[in-house]
Parts: structure tokens; C-alpha cells; sequence
């Protein structure tokens, strides 16, 4: 546990500017782009493709490859034009169920990715200023999540806090009521958070660590208290790998099933959950789809936040 | 001398805070009891479960311990079938996705090559995606190609999960390895081909593995999808796990997560070190 947060301080210089180093020989930009080229194929032809192809259905685009899908399911609706309709995104916005998906989407990732970094910066603040057994003890709690499987996880939370779960036995034994929070959207947001914790916890106490300790002396030597030292100068030379902790906890919880899925309401639940029902249960592809690029552009939107702080980082690192 | 009379001057000036600082501690003890509860809590209850014969309500041990619910899952051939396919794709998947992925590492550590840039947030873009939604559009396409309940569908699903990992750690791996001493094995006479296995392959191996150990948890705790191509024709341990839950006693269900889980534990014990030396944050910046 003692080497959890060492960033080795020879891989940041080390990085690229790869071929910058040394003057560029023909032919080695050729050879890294072939290498490269397997994986992105991979999801070019079963990502990209496939989300064109689902979009192009969704404005009922039925012929082609889409031509199965369309026949399978029901309720599709087919374009009267030649760019398609939009008469299936115009059906699920008019759709009270579609509605309190989407707010209840929203409100989960929002509250569940504030609860995260708010405690992940708790933590690694205090493994970073105060430090010692506790400190530690409190980082190792934290990454237990990553060892458990999430379909576990999901089943063991809602067993915890079901009507028989252990809160509520406590509390009977104190002869308090303690109110159920199974099948409610507080135990999908207690699962976002438990499940993810520890990605969070590591990327923002690694990212905390490796702020100089000469920093936040000399901002003390000049009198500022711990507050200001954390808010305007431990925090925001973190900053780059905070953004990214957030993003991937907001584009995870987003997009989250399995959770919800266990933990939640029947509905409203997550868009996620009502995804999978509309596509299997109700035999409903096309409005399916709509929800998934619904999601989508949710998730754009955070990813877009993602790669600006990368780059920023990324340019920093090259003036340095 | 001097050190010691600095040391007592401190402890006094530090005296006048005691009361201050209890507060503080105790503080800082309930979080840190609240956490063991939030995090440990739901595990504890659902292990004991495993053993667990009657349990009334308020109580909190049960009533009588059984090995019954064990015997269940052992003699049940549906559950022996998901654990056997889930160590069937959960190795596939990490060597298929290693080939694939790993001189794609390699290219994005050392060479500087066009498209270089949009090919790195092209892999991100899976991860950016919400699963459930890519399998619905995948959905068209694997009933177009005859892919839905096939092996080879279920092994797409699950390469897919892991290009991330397999990707991106490895490549900040390669990446910081001196290329002095690529250059220096160079120098001495040493092969394009030796310099890479005898520098650059051990030095890289603990993001590598580090890369495999997540891509193999991936696979073996991949749900949603192989529940959307794969089920009913092939049911693996976590797919499984969503009808154990509706169908059999909760006994059963816990017993079943103990089993599901003894992999994962045992991976990530095994790559803890590596996991939480940074390997795993320094994969997720691209650069």
C-alpha cells in the first residue's frame, strides 16, 4: 500500500514528443501507422460502422444492413423522405417514461460524480497533508471496489439496504424504522458511487502526490492557511487529473446497467436499464436506439471536457 | 541536544490544540468507520449469507449455519456450464485482444506517425460510449452478419471491452522506458529484435501485465453484452448471476458471488502492487 501513489518521475520526460529526439527516418511513420491500425479497425468495423448504421435507423433508414432489425421489430417508424424522419426521436421526447429516465439519468450522475470526487480529493488530500496508517488504511478501503465484480457488488448493496438488510436491522434493534432503500434510486446511487470509487481515488490521489511538497510550504511560509493552500494551489496543479477522474465517472455512471439494473425502481429507472428493456423486452429496436444517442451525446459532451484537459496537459508537458 | 529542546518546544506549542485536535481525530475515526460500512459492509452481509440457514429479521447473524446452499451450486449442471464458458473466453479474450492491441502500443509510444492523435481518441471513444448503447447498434449489425448467439460474437463483445486497457497502459509502459538504453544494447551490436526482447519487453512487463490482469476481469465480469448476443445459447458466470438472483434462493446467489469473485480477488492481489503503483493512472492520459 506504502507505494500506492508514487508517480515515477522519470515517465513524464520520458514520454513523447516520440521521433522528436531524433531526426525523423521515411518509413518509420508508415510502420507505426500499420501497427497501429489493428485495433482501430477493430472499432471502426464493430463501433463506428455500427453507430452509423444505428443512426441511420433511428431516422428510419430501414433498407441495407438494417433490413433485419427493421423486420424484427416492432413499431418502427420509416423514413417518408430521403434523409429519414424524426419521428421516432419526436415519439420518446413526447414519452412521459422516456422523460423521467432522462431526468433521473441526469440527476444520478450528477449527484453520484460529485459524491466521488468529493470523496476521492477528501482522501487523497489527507494522504497527502497528513499522511500515516490512517491515511492509508482510508486509500485501501477505497480501491476494495476494483476487486469485486460489479454484478456482485450490485446484488450484494441491494441486499444491505433491503427491508431485511443490515441498516434496517440495526436500527430495529435500536427500535428505530430505518427507511428501505432497496429499488430506490438512493441504493443506485450509493452502487454508482461504491463501484466507482476506486478508479477516482487512484487518478486523483496520483495526481495530488505529485504536486512538489516545496509548493505548499512556500504557500504556508507566505501565511496561508490549509483551506486557501488546497484551494489555490494544491488543487488546481492537480487539476488534469482531476478533470479526468470526473469525466470517466460521469461517462461511466451515464452510461451504468448492471446497477441500476439491480438496485433501481422499475421505473423511472436509468436510460441504460430502459434501453435493454425497450430492445428485449418490448421489441422496440428503433426506440432503443433513440435513447442510445441520447446517452451518447450526454457522454460526448463530458468526453469533449476529457480530451481538452488531455491536450492541455499534453501541451504543458511539451513547454516544460 | 538542540534537536531534542526543538522537539519538547514543539510539543508544547502543540499542546493548547489537544481538545482541537480530539475533535479532529474522532472526526476523521467516523469517516473512516462510516467508509469500513459503506465499502465493506454489503460484502460482509452477502458472504455470511453464503452459510446462512434461517435468519429472522432484526437479527444480525443468522439463526443456523448450513454448507447446504454449496452443495446446491456444485451439483447444478447450468451453473457448472457458465463457469466453464466463462474460463473458456475470459483467456481467448485477453490473447486476442494481446495480439491486436499490443504492437499498437508499442507504435503509439515510439513512433510519431499521421493520425497518430485522432487514431488515440478514436480507442477513447469506446470507452466514452456507454456500453448498453453500443451493444443496441451492434445489435443490427451481428443480425446482419448471423453473428447473435455465436462464439465469435461473444468474443467480439468481449475484445471490444478490453482495447482500452490493452492499449493504453501498455503504451505509457513502453513509453517510459529509457530510450538511452534501447540505444546503448544498439551500440553494443545488439538486433533490432534482441534490443526489444531483452530492454524493452521486461522493463514494459508490469504495465503489460497490468493490461492482461484488467482485460481478463473484463471479459469474466463482461455482463450486458453477452447477456444481449450470447444468452440463452451461452451463459457465462456473471450472465448467469442475473436469473440466479430472480430464480433461487439468495443463499444460492451468494455462494455463486463468492465462487465469481475468488478470480478477480486472486488477479488483482497477484497485480496489486503494479495496479497501485501508478500504472494503471498513467495508462489513462493520453499523450
Amino acid at each position: 500500500m506504502t507505494t500506492m501513489l508514487q508517480k515515477p518521475a522519470d515517465v513524464q520526460q520520458a514520454v513523447p514528443p516520440a521521433g522528436a529526439t531524433r531526426p525523423k527516418r521515411l518509413g518509420e511513420g508508415a510502420v507505426g501507422f500499420f501497427m497501429a491500425l489493428p485495433p482501430i479497425l477493430l472499432i471502426a468495423l464493430f463501433v463506428g460502422f455500427p453507430i452509423v448504421l444505428a443512426f441511420g435507423f433511428s431516422i428510419g433508414l430501414t433498407g441495407g444492413l438494417n433490413h433485419t432489425i427493421a423486420i424484427i421489430g416492432q413499431n418502427v417508424h420509416e423514413a417518408d423522405s430521403w434523409w429519414g424522419t424524426l419521428a421516432a426521436y419526436q415519439e420518446m421526447f413526447t414519452n412521459k417514461r422516456f422523460l423521467g429516465d432522462l431526468l433521473v439519468t441526469i440527476i444520478v450522475t450528477l449527484v453520484g460524480t460529485a459524491t466521488v470526487i468529493f470523496l476521492a480529493l477528501g482522501i487523497g488530500l489527507y494522504l497527502k497533508l497528513k499522511g500515516g496508517r490512517m491515511a492509508r488504511l482510508l486509500s485501501g478501503l477505497a480501491i476494495v471496489p476494483l476487486f469485486i465484480p460489479v454484478v456482485i457488488a450490485s446484488w450484494a448493496i441491494l441486499t444491505f439496504y433491503s427491508g431485511t438488510g443490515f441498516l434496517r436491522s440495526v436500527f430495529a434493534l435500536a427500535g428505530l424504522d430505518f427507511p428501505v432503500w432497496a429499488f430506490t434510486m438512493v441504493t443506485v446511487i450509493i452502487g454508482s458511487v461504491w463501484t466507482s470509487l476506486p478508479f477516482a481515488v487512484l487518478m486523483v490521489s496520483s495526481g495530488l502526490q505529485s504536486v512538489p511538497n516545496a509548493m505548499i510550504e512556500a504557500a504556508r511560509d507566505a501565511g496561508a492557511g490549509s483551506l486557501r493552500t488546497i484551494v489555490s494551489v494544491i488543487v488546481p496543479m492537480a487539476a488534469v487529473p482531476i478533470i479526468i477522474a470526473t469525466t470517466f465517472t460521469a461517462i461511466g455512471i451515464v452510461g451504468s446497467f448492471t446497477v441500476p439494473y439491480f438496485t433501481g425502481p422499475n421505473s423511472p429507472n436509468m436510460l441504460g436499464v430502459d434501453m435493454s428493456n425497450y430492445f428485449s423486452a418490448f421489441n422496440q429496436p428503433q426506440q432503443s436506439a433513440v435513447m442510445a444517442f441520447t446517452v451518447f451525446l450526454i457522454a460526448s459532451g463530458i468526453a469533449a471536457l476529457y480530451v481538452w484537459a488531455n491536450f492541455r496537459s499534453a501541451k504543458e508537458q511539451g513547454k516544460a | 541536544m538542540a534537536i531534542n529542546a526543538g522537539s519538547r518546544a514543539a510539543s508544547r506549542i502543540r499542546r493548547p490544540l489537544t481538545l482541537d485536535s480530539i475533535v479532529r481525530s474522532a472526526l476523521v475515526g467516523l469517516f473512516v468507520v462510516l467508509m469500513v460500512v459503506f465499502i465493506l459492509g454489503p460484502l460482509l452481509w452477502l458472504g455470511v449469507r453464503a452459510f446462512a440457514g434461517n435468519w429472522t429479521f432484526p437479527h444480525l447473524l443468522p439463526d443456523d449455519w448450513t454448507l447446504r446452499w454449496w452443495q446446491v451450486v456444485i451439483n447444478d449442471g447450468a451453473l457448472g456450464i457458465a463457469v466453464q464458458n466463462s474460463l473458456f473466453f475470459a483467456p481467448l479474450t485477453v490473447l486476442v485482444s494481446a495480439i491486436i492491441c499490443l504492437p499498437a502500443a508499442y507504435a503509439f509510444a515510439r513512433f510519431e506517425f499521421p493520425g497518430r492523435r485522432f487514431f488515440l481518441i478514436s480507442l477513447f471513444a469506446t470507452n466514452a460510449f456507454p456500453k448498453m448503447g453500443l451493444f443496441v447498434t451492434l445489435a443490427a449489425l451481428f443480425y446482419a452478419l448471423n453473428l447473435m448467439n455465436s462464439v465469435l460474437g461473444i468474443l467480439v463483445v468481449h475484445v471490444l471491452g478490453t482495447v482500452v486497457f490493452m492499449t493504453w497502459i501498455p503504451a505509457a509502459a513502453f513509453a517510459a522506458v529509457p530510450r538511452n538504453l534501447e540505444e546503448a544494447a544498439r551500440d553494443a551490436g545488439a538486433s533490432k529484435l534482441r534490443v526489444f526482447a531483452s530492454v524493452t519487453l521486461p522493463m514494459a512487463l508490469p504495465g503489460i501485465i497490468v493490461a492482461a490482469v484488467m482485460s481478463f476481469l473484463a471479459s469474466f465480469d463482461e455482463a450486458q453484452g453477452t447477456y444481449l448476443v450470447g444468452a440463452p445459447a451461452f451463459m457465462t458466470m456473471p450472465t448467469q448471476m442475473y436469473s440466479l438472483v430472480l430464480n433461487y434462493p439468495t443463499q444460492v446467489a451468494a455462494v455463486f458471488s463468492i465462487l465469481l469473485a475468488i478470480p478477480s480477488v486472486a488477479l488483482m492481489l497477484a497485480a496489486h502492487k503494479h495496479i497501485l503503483g501508478g500504472q494503471l493512472a498513467e495508462g489513462f492520459q493520453i499523450k
